[in-house]
């Protein structure tokens, strides 16, 4: 066998179990006050079924540690579990302590290390359980233990199989429930043979709203789809004639995964090859419009070609959307033990966690989250003395909500705790000569800037869990990386929102490409509002300006802008005729004055290191067409 | 003759607003329920045309309400009104006998459409 490939996926399976089971225990925690024994049970069982599964896979695996861990685990659970005794604090405690030794135990597994700790020894035993003995059985229960998930066929049933495949909308909400709405309608009117994926799969996750239900009926195909779309939320459903079944018995009729496992960094070739094809295909167009006598055979293949070009990206972009749940599910373990080591009493709520977005993005949006929310736990909440004083609940709120926007993804950080205090930042920004000492009042825009300020820190004490300063600058800098921006909203004595916008994909956006000092670079064409012949500037209070029709605004000389940075070489000045071109950042518009203009396209982008400091007028970098490299200018930083 | 609803809910904010939706689209709101206990007794006594359940309720949690009232009259309609993070209680709503659901916060457009599915069916 493939050993690297098991013990693979062995991590990536085990490390989602485990988020699993710690979102069971911070719930069983959490609800401990108002006891609901429905829920109770069902986190429970969620810890069980997660500490069970991971045995038996390290029991495959031959993994002591894990194994002999996870089984004092699920022992430890089962008692809990046919509810012969209640949970205590002291078991949870028991419980939270050994699930924090098992993904340790994961976690060396790829360093070699697979035998018990003397930690983990003792908290094996503190579970209670005798070390599972080494024999054969273990892995054979594993597997008989997989569910069972064909139905079978009742004598009875009556009529042709058929297969639905149903698509649910993108944006309904608990997707599990909504496709057992759809089942039990289609069931209504046949007898079912099996889903794909299988049921226990649909509340899971990564469950994306597309299951494959067999059902023998003798309703019409049209009956079918009217019954599944009359669930609701139904995107999509198309209903076709079912193969021929092999015979009873025989399983897996229709539960072949759905889903196949994929090394990421395929996806990542794929992309940037797509990226290729659409260079390509602009450049293709362009050499069509530029021939004098173009075959109108060639012309209506390069037009076919181009909207297949299209197609594929979006195909392609899609297969890389994940749920923002894969980055936010971390967090409540997180929090909690955060507002412990505070000493805070926190409720943390996530809203959305099923809005997708573009694997690169997810991987770069968990530090600045994590600065977030430690920034809230750090300095935001009160505490609970403090917050009764001011007549709020004692326990602060945290909320991590996860919206679509349109184009944009929103993730919001929000608190209800004291607020930014305006007053304390902004003595310390004339202390430390940021703002001018006539400025008294400070817009949240403003506030923003300056507690995005480098080393800008108005905590009394440095803490080991929000450090000096460096939070809200790094947050501000990475979203940018990212294509995105952020806006805070504060109230003081109330809260604080951060807000972060984000572009659903970095991969590929629309620029204007234009010279400066014999280089091109790349304008970002969401920001670009119009291009205007330059002829020649006024200067007032200072301040170079154009006047576009009787509107003042500021110009930027790109050049001089870029010259500024030492990274970027110092070029000819050209002749000719310039252009300007009018760029809007939040709500703000600017002038850029560059040497010429020469295209606009499609480009994929590929991000610069966001290193602080380092390129500040630059968001990534392209490769044209001809190969040649190109900087992808972030306009809010210019501007 | 417009379609009654009764609105179980232990918060008062949310049957308001619930209810809110509900009256301006020509519904009759002919009782409310703060526990599941009281969800199941008005049910008996107004035999309303819909149902909009909560699930954390005091005494008697909404997913108990369903299968007390599914019991008294297996052809009663009721929308489960959940939060985020609640889906393995919707689906114990659903098998209970919750015919569908919305998800807070609301949005008026989605419960109404949720409504009139469930009055539809």
């Amino acid at each position: 066998m493939d050993a690297a490939r098991y013990a693979a996926l062995f991590l990536s399976e085990s490390r989602e179990h485990l988020t699993e089971v710690d979102d069971a225990l911070l719930a069983l925690e959490r609800d401990a006050a108002h006891a609901n024994a429905a829920a109770t049970g069902a986190h429970i069982a969620t810890v069980f079924r997660g500490v069970h599964t991971i045995k038996g896979m390290a029991a495959a695996m031959s993994y002591a540690a894990v194994e002999q861990l996870s089984h004092a685990l699920e022992s430890r659970c089962e008692p809990l579990r046919s509810a012969e005794e209640a949970l205590s604090g002291d078991v949870l405690a028991l419980l939270f302590d050994g699930t924090d030794l098992l993904r340790a135990a994961v976690d060396a597994v790829p360093r070699g290390h697979t035998e018990l700790t003397s930690a983990m020894r003792a908290v094996v035993q503190r579970l209670g359980s005798a070390p599972v003995v080494d024999d054969a059985g273990a892995n054979v229960r594993a597997i008989t233990d997989a569910p069972v998930v064909i139905s079978d066929v009742p004598s009875g049933a009556v009529g042709i199989a058929r297969r639905v495949d149903v698509r649910l909308t993108a944006d309904c909400p608990l997707k599990g429930v909504r496709a057992m709405i759809v089942l039990a309608k289609l069931s209504a009117l046949g007898t079912l043979r099996g889903t794909e994926p299988a049921q226990e799969r649909w509340q899971d996750d990564l469950f994306d709203g597309a299951f494959r239900l067999t059902l023998q009926s003798s309703a019409s195909d049209d009956e079918l789809t009217a019954a599944a779309q009359s669930a609701g939320d139904v995107a999509r459903v198309a209903v076709t004639l079912a193969t021929p079944t092999p015979t009873q018995g025989s399983a897996g009729v229709t539960d072949a995964p759905r889903t196949v496992r994929l090394d990421a960094r395929r996806l990542d070739t794929l992309l940037d090859l797509v990226g290729e094809l659409v260079i390509t295909r602009d450049r293709l167009l362009r050499a069509i419009e530029q021939s004098d006598r173009p075959d109108r055979a060639v012309v209506r293949a390069a037009a076919d070609a181009a909207r297949l070009v299209a197609t594929l990206q979006d195909e392609v972009l899609q297969a890389r959307m994940l749920p923002v749940a894969q980055v936010f599910d971390r967090f409540p373990r997180l929090v909690r033990d955060i507002a412990r080591d505070l000493g805070k009493d926190v409720r943390f709520t996530m809203e959305g966690r099923e809005i997708e977005l573009d694997r690169s993005l997810l991987d770069a949006i968990g530090d600045p989250i994590m600065h977030l929310l430690r920034n809230a736990l750090d300095h935001g909440f009160e505490d609970a003395d403090t917050r009764r004083a001011a007549g709020k609940p004692a326990s602060g709120e945290l909320i991590l909500r996860a919206a679509r926007d349109r184009a944009t993804v929103v993730i919001q950080v929000q608190d209800d705790g004291r607020g930014i205090d305006r007053d304390v930042v902004l003595r310390r920004a004339h202390e430390q000569g940021l703002v001018q000492e006539q400025i008294t009042t400070l817009a949240d825009d403003a506030l923003l800037q300056l507690v995005a300020h480098p080393g800008f820190s108005t905590a009394k004490s440095v803490t080991s869990i929000s450090g000096r300063g460096v939070g809200v600058d790094v947050v501000n800098t990475r979203v940018r990386a990212l294509g995105g921006q952020i806006d805070l909203e504060t109230i003081t004595g109330e809260g604080t929102v951060f807000t972060m916008r984000l572009p659903l994909t970095l991969a590929i956006m629309r620029a204007l490409l234009v010279q400066v000092g014999g280089d091109t670079y790349a304008i970002p064409a969401a920001h670009v509002m119009e291009v205007l012949e330059f002829h020649g500037a006024s200067r007032s209070t200072g301040a170079l300006t154009i006047t576009v029709r009787d509107e003042t605004v500021p110009l930027v000389a790109l050049q001089q802008r870029f010259e500024d940075d030492p990274l970027t070489p110092a070029a000819a000045n050209p002749d000719g005729v310039r252009h300007v071109a009018i760029v809007e950042v939040a709500g703000r518009r600017t002038a850029l004055l560059v040497d010429a203009l020469l295209a606009q396209q499609d480009i994929v982008v590929k991000p610069l290191d966001a290193v602080r400091g380092a390129r500040p007028w630059f968001s990534g970098a392209t490769v044209l067409g001809d190969g040649s490299p190109a900087l992808i200018v972030d306009v809010s930083s210019v501007a | 003759m417009s379609r009654t609803v009764l609105i179980c809910d232990d918060a008062i904010f949310m049957r308001t607003m619930v209810g809110d939706i509900l009256t301006q689209a020509g519904f009759e709101i002919i009782g409310e329920a703060e526990t599941g206990v009281q969800a199941v007794e008005r049910y008996q006594q107004l035999r309303p045309d819909l149902v909009t359940m909560d699930i954390v309720m005091p005494d008697m949690g909404g997913i108990d309400a369903v299968r007390e009232i599914t019991k008294l009259d297996p052809g009663a309609r009721i929308l489960m009104c959940s939060a985020m993070g609640q889906q393995a209680l919707v689906v114990e709503a659903i098998q209970a006998g919750a015919k569908d659901f919305v998800v807070k916060p609301f949005q008026p457009s989605r419960v109404l459409e949720a409504v009139n599915r469930v009055l539809a069916a």
